[in-house]
């Protein structure tokens, strides 16, 4: 393939120099049948060739042409009319509009298909959809949106990344993230922070959503199968606007809003009410008969239990609600976009900037980003088209410590701090000395978590119509090149950097180049008796390379400085270099028999440098077929059904997203001892490790019944994952935790549905409604044996990777309640039924049914628009899944815990007092410190619905818009999350939780309002 | 554009995939001379450092779980070990020691005459390497072994890396035993004094003295006696004298030192560090392991050992032990005290209180405390052994070996009642990562 490509090269050279044949000037209006008037913007091509115009704001349009070409007129939403010229000068074609989201066409990255030609499960969501959502992730527009896909922001943090499920978890301990393409190119995904202990920035929230024409999400075999090799978890498929021909339309949007905390969480106890359970705690303990005597027992022990109270009632019993001053309340957010897009004389260009700018709904913390694109298509020759597209943008977040629980996070303080802690002095100064953990307050404007993101995405095609009829080639080049950097500063008065320590800095650097070059050979063959081929066959290589850089250092020089030029003491510097090669070939084969029947064969042969040279290239395939069966003579007289598809794929995808270098046993040198360089066994190695697969089967019926106002899907889809690339436990007294291993097999199957319905249809009042349902059932079929033939399963406190059940399915001890006559709590031996303990380790771990995983997932969106006015809802259910409330030994414990050392929340105030306390949900308060105990109390049924978004809007009619000289104008208002109804009424954190399922101190998801205005010049 | 055909066109081969690692090498062949064997050795250094084992856990487990030090739950750290909460799920150095292990099993199983260099250096590392392997497994004997706690069970010996059997079962106490003292005669017998460098490292002497430990933990009192000798005679170490004592643990490698790990202001646990969790001076810290108030009795007047005690507001300190608040102290495993004490201990074992009282006597005798005098009683030797290593991780293991209970004599102590000698709770859970890999492990009774 490689010499055939360089002959290309050489003919398109020659190609080059031929003429064309004699052609002369056509011109005429296109019009639009709804109200006859000119439509602009409509393209006009030669068919089987890049020369085309567009029309003008009157709908006007010229170009040359001979008299044998056929012309095609097409507008989206608008079926495509093809006229030949013959002798005619003047051609004006009248556009009918297509009903729309039912033979609309699908972009799937490397090819793009009707509808009614798709062989696999491709939904496709349109740009209009996305922009002007109030977040700087455009997959967070995405939930609720397509059956199947569940979303997942860790974090309400502007800027955080989004973790996606395709029809769930594909994989046990490779990645199960979607592959992201952005222009028919493999882009890098997911979070580019270094540090886990920061706010994540999603390489994602770089994009600007505005500048985006569709996504599509792929999610069987065959749709993926051109990804196949990366494709088990499903593929992403962007792609961004184009020039479109015709007189330039300029675009200004801009959205001002306001946002708080979607979920207000747990709240906790006033200091009051943390004092009487201490009280009541040594009261329990040490046999004291009152809450006084227990004060007086207190107080003559301070050096066992300190004089926090002590101080607290001297000073007046002051209340500190921490929960409400780190909060940011109405956090700004604005963005303002500009666009234009235009084309004449062989180039179409779409140019675009944008601001966005939005504080976080916590002090301290917010995102700027900074976005532009220049994409231009360009006729070099009538043979010959030069596309190029591409993006630059800045991101600036300034973050905060919530990846775990770390002390000085404004969102740990909430749920940490005592009440009884003060954050001002009594001169109304910040108290950052006294306070227990450090005042968030003095932290906010202290110390420094910030992320600064640059990302330079090129994208550029050469397409060259080969002197044989239809047959295209294609190349392109892409750099993905982006840039991260990193800088924390810990304040030398209080926090992390106090002390001796005197100040701590840290600052990262990395430098990430992708590149992929692709070769796309395209031959389209029609035979008589409408048989219609589409071959494709396609080379790429892609190659990613990081460097990374890392230094830190403390004792600083003066407070206020915080760039490590002022650190007197550098602790640490490190640097490194790694890189990752992919190669594959891929061959496509597309056939159509008269619409009625369709095929699709794919075949992909890749190569991944994670894997040993023996088991490097993987060959991946699918074959889908699709039957329209509405297009059989049979169907003629049934003719309120407009489209009955029904369509199968299966195939076989893979996945490689493991580590790198995994399949060799190395040393790594990052190590050292006495002042020198030392080296280690990093990695166990496994010469045998290879591509993980699997292999789906999607069974679904697509249909559009009564002039297309009742439209949808029904779907099944069954996927087993093979030799899945499992880190296997390896006996640790080995020096080796785990090592990768091409193990075991999981399945996940399930139901998807999605419906349309235009309830009201008209010229200026139209109602739809549409939604989706999909079910998910995860079970794992097999795992690795030890050498007795035992499963060895991946057991954590709350979870296990076992045959039989979901992977990662919640495995704790039941808790039973509270024992009423002792206030000991309780727990199952063996589960539900069994006999009940006292003694937490005497209760074994059972299963407590489901996971972290959805089983049940569905959205529903309303569209009304009337004379201009619109409303439009979108709302989606997430259940049957369980969610943990993570850090509850220290929020929820009935011991020192919440009442002495940190804070505790107000529910505790339900427990056990006295014997024939019943059905309380906490035990009696003792004075210990209790370990950590996971149970089933603090497991959660998940379910959720969120009204995830509602606007209401004005289009200014036509004559209103001319009058003031503009093309349009759009006026709304938008609330995000407005409401949220939660089934479980322990469950007081935010729902939308990470994949894993626990609750964090993250920022939860925001409630926003906001009023933009759209105008078109 | 002519870039970019060349550039696909030459990538296409499964060569063209090799990933390039420029940080690594691979382990086979990555060990050519003695200086990568000597980069290898470092790593097993390095790994006895970490937070879970020398660097801070292994000391405070045997701290919390005595009449020393308590947890006030400052961060939430060690309540769970101090008030023998533990279980599998826990955690604790299983996993930190066997990387230990595994480092020193590679430098042992290369062939010395395969690599370049000195091949008496050689033969020096692969002696400190067999050393260090008795070491750990000492260790895991001492915290997971079943000896105090009604059982036989030791845990796996491992003397391969990647060896045929990568699912051991636990060895016996009595088998651990024999393969401590082996491996430590073999890596006496391969090192040589002239090649000792720093005591950051084992030296040829260093094994003796631990030996003398090994020797005394299991009642051989004859081994100790001769092993505590041989380091008597054949090097100068001193007891570090009463002026000297408490700075002595601010100075890297002082004279009574025989071996230390290495700390230093690029090298160091920081906030999972001992300074951190011993105090909240000098800011920062987590300060949960704090000093049981009765312990500032346990010494008399003049006893120069009282001065490592100090006061946190109402709060007693340790301060004076592993005093860097970052963490920049050496943490020493042992020294020449301990084998004095060893050595005084199996004397009067074997009967000879004349001389054990000598030794005993030159302890008390540098730290401005009274004599002991006859009779000697071997409550004396555990007593002396508190205050001497107070705080430096060994009173919980000195006080199951000599058979006491864990009272709960004081509030503050965060059990709720005293664990009696021969509890389960005395041998430490095995991790359930381990149970959970490897069908072969029989959990500790209990958990």
């Amino acid at each position: 393939m490689k010499k055939m490509i360089g002959l290309f090269v050489c003919l398109f050279l020659i190609g080059m120099q031929i003429v064309n044949a004699q052609s002369k000037q056509i011109s005429g209006t296109v019009t639009s049948a709804e109200d006859g008037l000119g439509m602009p913007g409509v393209s006009v091509v030669i068919k089987g060739t890049t020369i085309g115009a567009s029309t003008d704001i009157d709908g006007k349009y010229s170009l040359e042409a001979q008299a044998s070409d056929v012309l095609m007129f097409s507008f989206v939403g608008m079926i495509t009319q093809e006229i030949t010229v013959g002798d005619q000068s003047v051609i004006n074609v009248v556009l009918e509009s297509e009903s729309i989201g039912v033979d609309e066409v699908i972009v799937t990255g490397y090819t793009s298909h009707r509808k009614s030609e798709v062989t696999g499960s491709a939904v496709q969501v349109d740009g209009e959809t996305l922009a002007d959502m109030p977040v700087p992730n455009v997959e967070q527009a995405l939930q609720g949106r397509i059956a199947g896909v569940n979303i997942s922001a860790a974090s309400g943090t502007p800027g955080s990344e989004q973790k996606i499920r395709i029809r769930g978890r594909s994989s046990i301990t490779a990645g199960n993230e979607p592959l992201y393409v952005i222009d028919g190119v493999p882009v890098i995904s997911g979070s580019v922070s270094s540090s886990t202990a920061t706010s994540s920035l999603s390489a994602m929230a770089a994009l600007n959503s505005n500048d985006i024409e569709t996504i599509t999400v792929l999610k069987d075999a065959t749709a993926t199968a051109a990804y196949g090799a990366r494709g088990a978890n499903g593929v992403i498929v962007i792609t961004t606007k184009s020039g479109k021909s015709g007189k330039a339309n300029i675009n200004f949007s801009a959205t001002y809003g306001i946002s708080n905390d979607a979920v207000d969480g747990p709240t906790m106890l006033t200091g009051a009410q943390r004092e009487e359970l201490f009280y009541e705690s040594l009261m329990n303990s040490f046999d004291l008969s009152s809450q006084a005597e227990a004060r007086s027992f207190y107080e003559a022990n301070p050096s066992s239990f300190g004089t926090d109270y002590v101080s607290w009632n001297a000073a007046g019993r002051p209340e500190t609600d921490w929960a409400d001053l780190i909060t940011n309340d109405n956090a700004i957010m604005q963005e303002y976009n500009l666009s234009a897009t235009g084309g004449k004389d062989g180039i179409k260009y779409y140019v675009s900037g944008g601001y966005l700018k939005q504080e976080a709904t916590v002090i301290g913390s917010e995102l700027e980003r900074f976005t532009g694109s220049v994409n231009l298509d360009f006729d070099i020759s009538p043979k010959l088209k030069f596309s190029t597209k591409n993006s630059a943008s800045h991101m600036f977040q300034d973050g905060l410590l919530e990846g775990s629980a770390y002390f000085s996070s404004p969102r740990a303080s909430k749920f940490f701090m005592p009440s009884i802690d003060q954050a001002y002095n009594a001169d109304g100064t910040l108290n950052y000395e006294t306070t227990s953990l450090p005042n968030p307050l003095f932290i906010a404007q202290n110390d420094i978590d910030q992320q600064r993101f640059t990302r330079i995405i090129t994208n550029n095609s050469l397409t060259w119509q080969t002197p044989i009829e239809n047959l295209t080639f294609t190349t392109k080049m892409s750099i993905d090149y982006q840039v991260f950097n990193m800088k924390t500063y810990d304040n030398p008065l209080r926090g992390d950097g106090d002390g001796e320590t005197a100040g701590r800095g840290e600052v990262a650097n990395r430098n990430r180049a992708n590149y992929v070059f692709q070769n796309i050979v395209n031959y389209q063959l029609s035979l008589d008796g409408g048989h219609e081929f589409d071959f494709k066959a396609i080379q790429e290589y892609e190659e990613r390379r990081r460097y990374f850089m890392y230094a830190a250092g403390d004792n600083f020089s003066d407070v206020g400085l915080t760039n490590l030029n002022s650190a007197g003491n550098p602790t640490d510097a490190t640097a490194d270099y790694t890189d990752e090669v992919q190669a594959s070939y891929l061959g496509l084969i597309h056939y159509a028999y008269q619409g009625k029947y369709v095929a699709d064969v794919t075949y992909r042969r890749e190569g991944s440098s994670k894997f040993h040279p023996d088991h490097r290239w993987g060959n991946f395939w699918a074959i889908g077929g699709a039957w329209n069966i509405n297009r059989e003579d049979f169907m003629a007289n049934y003719d309120f059904i407009d489209m009955l598809k029904f369509r199968a794929s299966y195939g076989k995808s893979g996945n490689n997203n493991i580590d790198i270098n995994q399949y060799q046993a190395l040393l790594f040198y990052d190590s050292n001892y006495g002042g020198e360089g030392a080296s280690y066994p990093g990695t166990f190695g496994n010469n045998g490790l290879a591509w993980e697969t699997s292999y789906s089967l999607d069974l679904g019926l697509d249909f559009g019944l009564f002039n297309n106002r009742f439209s949808g899907s029904i779907g099944y889809y069954s996927r087993e994952t093979q030799d899945m690339l499992l880190r296997v436990p390896l006996s640790l007294t080995q020096g080796h935790p785990n090592r990768n291993e091409n193990i075991g097999r999981m399945e996940n199957k399930g139901w998807e549905f999605e419906f349309n319905v235009d309830v009201v249809r008209s010229n200026d009042f139209n109602v739809s409604v549409s939604g989706n349902v999909a079910t998910n059932k995860n079970e794992i079929l097999e795992l690795a044996l030890d050498t007795n033939g035992d499963e060895r399963n991946i057991t954590s406190t709350t979870t296990r990777v076992e045959t039989g059940h979901p992977v990662y399915g919640w495995y704790m001890p039941t808790w039973a309640g509270v024992d009423p006559d002792t206030g000991s709590e309780l727990w199952y031996v063996d589960g539900v039924g069994s006999e009940t303990t006292d003694n937490f380790n005497d209760a074994n771990q059972v299963w407590q049914g489901g996971s972290a995983i959805p089983e049940l997932t569905a959205g529903l969106n309303l569209h009304v628009d009337y004379k201009g006015f619109f409303l439009d809802a979108s709302a989606f259910y997430a259940g049957g899944h369980k969610i943990y409330e993570q850090w509850h030994r220290y929020t929820n414990g009935t011991d020192v815990f919440s009442t002495l050392y940190y804070q505790g929340v107000n529910t505790l105030m339900d427990r056990w007092q006295k014997p024939g306390d019943t059905g309380t949900r906490f035990g009696k308060f003792e004075y210990t410190g209790r370990p950590w105990q996971r149970h089933s109390k603090f497991l959660y049924d998940g379910d959720f619905i969120r009204l995830r978004d509602l606007s209401v809007g004005y289009d200014f009619q036509k004559n209103i818009t001319d009058a003031i000289g503009i093309g349009g104008l759009r006026v709304f208002v938008r609330g995000t999350n407005l409401l949220t109804w939660v089934k479980d009424d322990n469950l007081k954190y935010d729902p939308e939780v990470d994949t894993d399922g626990f609750t964090g101190m993250e920022t939860p998801a925001a409630k926003s309002f906001i009023f933009g205005v759209n105008v078109k010049f | 554009m002519l870039f970019v055909f060349v550039v696909a066109m030459n990538a296409c081969t499964t060569d063209d995939l090799e990933p390039s690692t420029e940080q690594n090498k691979a382990v086979e062949g990555g060990i050519a001379s003695s200086e990568n064997l000597y980069g290898v050795l470092k790593g097993a250094y390095s790994r006895m450092t970490e937070s879970g084992y020398y660097g801070r856990d292994y000391i405070i487990n045997n701290e919390v779980r005595s009449d020393n030090c308590f947890s006030n739950g400052n961060s939430g750290r060690f309540t769970t070990q101090a008030g023998f909460n533990y279980s599998a799920n826990t955690g604790y150095f299983w996993d930190e020691a066997y990387e230990v292990i595994a480092s020193a099993n590679i430098v042992i199983g290369v062939n010395a005459e395969d690599l370049t260099g000195s091949q008496d250096y050689i033969k020096h590392m692969q002696g400190q390497a067999y050393v260090m392997r008795a070491l750990v497994h000492f260790d895991l004997v001492k915290q997971y072994g079943q000896q105090h706690a009604g059982g036989t069970l030791g845990v796996p010996y491992v003397t391969e890396y990647k060896g045929d059997n990568l699912y051991p079962a636990r060895n016996t106490v009595a088998e651990c035993e024999n393969f401590i003292m082996q491996d430590l005669a073999t890596g006496f017998g391969l090192m040589s004094t002239s090649q000792d460098p720093s005591n950051e490292f084992i030296t040829k002497y260093a094994a003796k003295a631990i030996e003398s430990s090994v020797a005394v933990y299991f009642g051989d009192w004859a081994a100790a006696i001769a092993a505590a000798e041989a380091v008597m005679n054949n090097t100068d170490y001193d007891i570090i004298p009463a002026g000297g004592f408490v700075s002595s643990f601010a100075s890297d490698v002082a004279s009574n030192s025989i071996f230390e790990l290495a700390f230093s202001s690029t090298d160091n646990r920081g906030i999972n560090g001992l300074a951190y969790i011993y105090r909240t001076t000098g800011g920062g810290s987590y300060g949960d392991v704090q000093v049981i108030d009765d312990v500032i009795n346990l010494y008399e007047v003049g006893d120069v050992r009282a001065d490592i005690l100090g006061y946190e507001g109402i709060m007693l300190r340790n301060i004076g032990k592993f005093p860097d608040n970052q963490g920049y102290d050496n943490v020493g495993v042992i020294r020449y005290e301990e084998v004095v004490l060893n050595y005084a201990e199996a004397l009067f074992r074997t009967g000879d209180e004349a001389n054990a009282l000598i030794q005993i006597n030159s302890i008390t005798s540098n730290r401005g405390a009274s004599a002991y005098s006859s009779p000697l009683t071997a409550d004396d030797f555990l007593l002396e052994r508190r205050k001497e290593f107070i705080f430096e991780g060994k009173r919980f293991e000195d006080l199951v070996r000599f058979g006491k209970n864990i009272t709960k004599e004081y509030l503050q102590q965060n059990f709720s009642e005293t664990i009696p000698y021969g509890d389960y709770r005395i041998a430490y859970p095995i991790t359930q990562a381990e149970i959970d890999a490897n069908s072969n492990i029989v959990q500790n009774t209990g958990y």
